[in-house]
């Protein structure tokens, strides 16, 4: 009795307007703007990189994977939490949901920045270049080790297995986002009193879907950038991933969270405690990421077996130990101590910040994992007009994909109003009182 | 130190935090800053509504961790490069990266602890008295389902009368006077 009372003393209504403010078409604008601006930096680095040493469109191509595994993130790294978030409920899921609901279906794009992939595959991965292993190691192209391990692994590593694995594993994408975002549109077209329906029927999507994504997620990763070394192998490799991606969508969401902050309806429904709660979701995971990246360190630091360590050496020396040392700076220590501040993570100006750097940071680490994995980059950190590619492409392709997700974030309400958290959203920001 | 005699404070009770937090908010308003809200859980609101200053805690957990840290590091370094050699398949006597693990270990439980135990001290527990618990409504129901605003005679604007006419006019649902 006193609670009806209360909330209907104190809580703020719905506000009016539930579609998104009129400036996320400014954002799209001008991401396209910054898009089409740094293909024409790309274009030009790449002839003048070609011209240089030969490697301009290589280093393109290799910074287009960069551009694929952070835009990938976003739109399948966003579909996860958007699972997880169907799975754990909580009040700053349903405050994400539609911005996640927005990544998620931009598949599409990252579908078609995968496809470029697939084109060039041969310039990319040795194990496409050289299907013949033995004589191209006769012809002093890749080395024993090489040759071995593309023989060994040829049943895995191939155009065709290559092609079709990630062609299933974008159709299970399709397919989960397709069915998130369907029925999360249909899901506010009905009652209040579908609202267990809809729980579980979401929640028993979503929790074979993580499982699912998990596997997937491994098989990506593994295909499109691991396998550019042919000789090294890491279990973890695949979960290394799917944490970047909870790093990565989570700061991208505040940063979307905080912009829309400044109309309704997301000035009345970002509260405080929601904000703080997702800065330390966000924590969670650069915690998590430097356990499992420096896990692996250790582990085949320790073991200093030919086979493994060749993979971190050619990432350590030759100028590579600077990157390395930026990567974890940028990586852990800032955003850790940073986001250690409770007043940092209540702040919007400064959280932004933080998230918009721990974006950079994800890039930097991209970087890291694939341009040694090249003969003329392994061991060698130097600098030529084609590895400031990775300083354009990437930028590009990113701009492109948030200009398609402020489109998509257009198409519906940004609140799901049938959801029996609203009304705890709305409630003023001091719950007590 | 001989005992303190007299009036230690009155204390309201209200039904609802809300209540609490409304009161406390207008008394601190209108001037008052020996007070204090005791709440059967913590409510943050009610805190920021008196103003509580920031405590050292924070300051405390974090000295505690980075001593903790240094000084697992210390103690690794110095068994594997000084007082103990070995040499484990030819690696570094100072290996680093195999110290990072207990360092870190040692940071997160110095850090809890110093929390924890910073924590006790500075807020003074434990304690062996305190006057309220002379109060019956208090001792009733303080850790359950009772929120109560404390006006403290050491207050300034503290008088009996008044300052219970004062307390009255917040709503409570029953003012008493709290001995030492």
């Amino acid at each position: 009795m006193a609670e009806e009372f209360h909330r209907a003393t104190f809580n703020k209504p719905l506000p009016a307007e539930l579609g998104a403010p009129a400036f996320v078409d400014g954002w799209r604008n001008r991401a396209l703007l910054v898009g089409v601006i740094f293909v024409a930096a790309a274009v030009i680095l790449g002839f003048l990189g070609q011209a240089q040493d030969g490697l301009g469109w290589d280093h393109f191509l290799r910074a287009w994977v960069l551009g694929l595994m952070l835009t990938f993130g976003f739109a399948v790294g966003g579909q996860a939490l958007l699972m997880v978030q169907y799975c754990s409920g909580g009040k700053w899921g349903l405050l994400l949901r539609r911005p996640l609901e927005a990544m998620t279906s931009t598949l599409p794009l990252v579908f078609l920045y995968w496809i470029v992939l697939v084109l060039f595959m041969k310039r990319l991965f040795i194990w496409a270049r050289y299907p013949d292993a033995a004589s191209a190691f006769k012809s002093g192209f890749i080395t024993q080790m090489q040759a071995h391990c593309i023989n060994f692994k040829k049943p895995m590593l191939n155009p065709f297995a290559f092609t079709w694995v990630s062609l299933l594993c974008f159709a299970i994408w399709g397919l989960y986002a397709w069915r998130l975002t369907v029925l999360g549109a249909r899901r506010d077209t009905q009652g209040p009193e579908t609202t267990p329906y809809w729980i579980k029927k979401l929640e028993n999507i979503s929790g074979p879907g993580i499982v699912v994504y998990s596997v997937t997620i491994t098989a990506a990763s593994i295909y499109w950038v691991m396998s550019m070394d042919v000789t090294w192998f890491s279990t973890v490799y695949g979960l290394l991933y799917l944490v970047e991606q909870g790093f990565q969508v989570l700061a991208f969401a505040i940063i979307v969270a905080v912009a829309l902050s400044k109309a309704e309806p997301y000035h009345t429904l970002l509260r405080q405690t929601e904000q703080h709660d997702l800065g330390k979701l966000t924590f969670a995971f650069v915690m998590l990421n430097i356990y499992l990246n420096f896990g692996q360190f250790l582990i085949i630091w320790s073991g200093n077996l030919p086979n493994e360590i060749n993979w971190y050496l050619d990432r350590i020396r030759g100028g590579w130990g600077i990157i390395i040392t930026l990567d974890f700076i940028f990586h852990w220590l800032v955003p850790f101590t940073l986001l250690l501040s409770r007043d940092l993570k209540r702040n919007k100006k400064r959280l932004t910040r933080v998230c918009q750097f721990m974006i950079f940071a994800v890039a930097v680490n991209l970087f890291w994992l694939i341009e040694p994995n090249f003969k003329d980059a392994a061991r060698n950190l130097h600098f030529s007009w084609g590895i400031l590619e990775y300083a354009a492409v990437p930028v590009a392709m990113t701009a492109f994909w948030v200009a398609y997700f402020c489109m998509r974030l257009k198409t519906r309400p940004l609140v799901q109003v049938n959801d029996p958290h609203l009304a705890e959203i709305l409630e003023p920001e001091h719950a007590h009182a | 130190m001989p005992p303190r005699e007299g009036t230690y404070g009155l204390l309201a009770e209200f039904k609802t935090p809300g209540d609490l937090v409304r009161a406390a908010r207008q008394a601190h308003q209108d001037g008052w800053r020996r007070l204090d809200c005791y709440t059967p859980y913590p409510i943050e609101e009610a805190a920021e509504a008196i103003d509580v200053p920031r405590n050292k805690v924070p300051l405390v957990t974090l000295i505690g961790g980075l001593l903790g840290g240094a000084a697992m590091f210390a103690l690794e370094t110095w068994i594997s490069v000084i007082a103990f050699p070995i040499d484990v398949a030819g690696r570094p006597t100072y290996s680093w990266p195999a110290f990072l693990v207990p360092a870190y270990e040692w940071t997160i439980l110095w850090a809890g602890l110093s929390a924890a135990f910073g924590m006790l001290a500075l807020n003074g527990l434990p304690a062996l008295y305190h006057p309220l618990f002379n109060a019956p409504s208090f001792r009733s129901g303080a850790t359950t389902d009772k929120f109560f605003l404390c006006l403290e005679a050491l207050d300034p604007k503290f008088d009996l009368a008044e300052s219970r006419a004062y307390l009255e006019g917040l709503q409570p649902l029953s003012v008493e006077e709290v001995e030492y």
